[in-house]
């Protein structure tokens, strides 16, 4: 059962790319309440990396578990990119890539429960 | 400005960086478990998918560093909108020999056609650094 999960990781996703977004818009930099919320996401999907591997076994057809595990490791990794760029890197345009991360992260989230979904 | 400096991150650039990341991350994770499970199936898409994914991060390691990397980068963008447009037509043509999707296969569906428009955008983006350094070295040389 990832489910739950993975919803509320989209969600954060989702509030994620919105704020990022806004901070775009206004030309605000990248703060404590940004940081936390990607934070959030990047927690999220470091247990839903646990759950998934766990559950491996789930999903029968060997290119799906493939697909499957290959997005469940690379999720994690996108947060902490475009933070640490943010970071780095402060202009709108760094805030601009937060919000492209963050979608990256939601549409790739619900591809994986679709994946776990159509497996029993 | 130091002379040339073709910072390429900053600005859109950032951006352009992580849609790169994304995507050479996907390829890769993907490529690397095709090849390593089951890479009989289908040996040539698999070598390519393998390939794109080594050119994708190339070209975000390019975007990232700019300098004199702008020209490699530009040799990457190009890669790639060729690997796409003759995987992409090869894979309508032949469909036996891509079963799988990969980054470039039906001209980058799998992906929602971004491998097809991120060259684009890459090497527009690698033109705009060059033309702007250029134009930096005209303005820092001396009139007489």
């Amino acid at each position: 059962m990832i489910a739950p999960l993975t919803y509320v990781v989209v969600a954060l996703a989702c509030l994620l790319l919105v704020t990022s977004a806004y901070y775009a818009w206004r030309d605000r930099l990248i703060d404590d309440l940004l940081l936390g919320l990607a934070g959030l996401v990047e927690i999220g999907l470091l247990v839903l990396l646990v759950l998934g591997l766990a559950g491996l076994d789930h999903i029968d057809d060997s290119t799906e578990k493939a697909t499957f595990a290959a997005y469940l490791v690379s999720l994690p990794l996108i947060p902490i990119g475009t933070s640490l760029l943010a970071i780095k890197e402060k202009s709108r345009w760094a805030m601009g890539s937060m919000a492209v991360g963050a979608f990256a992260v939601a549409v790739m989230a619900l591809r994986l429960q679709q994946i776990w979904n159509s497996n029993g | 400005m130091a002379e040339g400096d073709r910072r390429a991150l900053g600005g859109p650039g950032v951006v352009l960086v992580v849609l790169y990341g994304v995507l050479a991350l996907a390829a890769t994770g993907r490529s690397v478990l095709q090849i390593t499970s089951y890479y009989d199936r289908a040996p040539l898409a698999y070598t390519l998918s393998a390939l794109a994914a080594a050119v994708y991060i190339l070209a975000t390691w390019c975007l990232a560093r700019g300098g004199k990397w702008v020209r490699v980068g530009k040799w990457a963008c190009t890669v790639e909108l060729v690997g796409v447009l003759v995987v992409g037509t090869a894979s309508y043509l032949v469909p036996d020999a891509f079963p799988d999707k990969t980054v470039w296969s039906h001209f980058g569906q799998g992906y929602g056609f971004v491998p097809l428009v991120l060259p684009v955008l890459g090497l527009l983006w690698f033109r705009k650094v060059e033309r702007d350094a250029t134009a930096a070295e005209d303005a820092e040389a001396p009139a007489a």
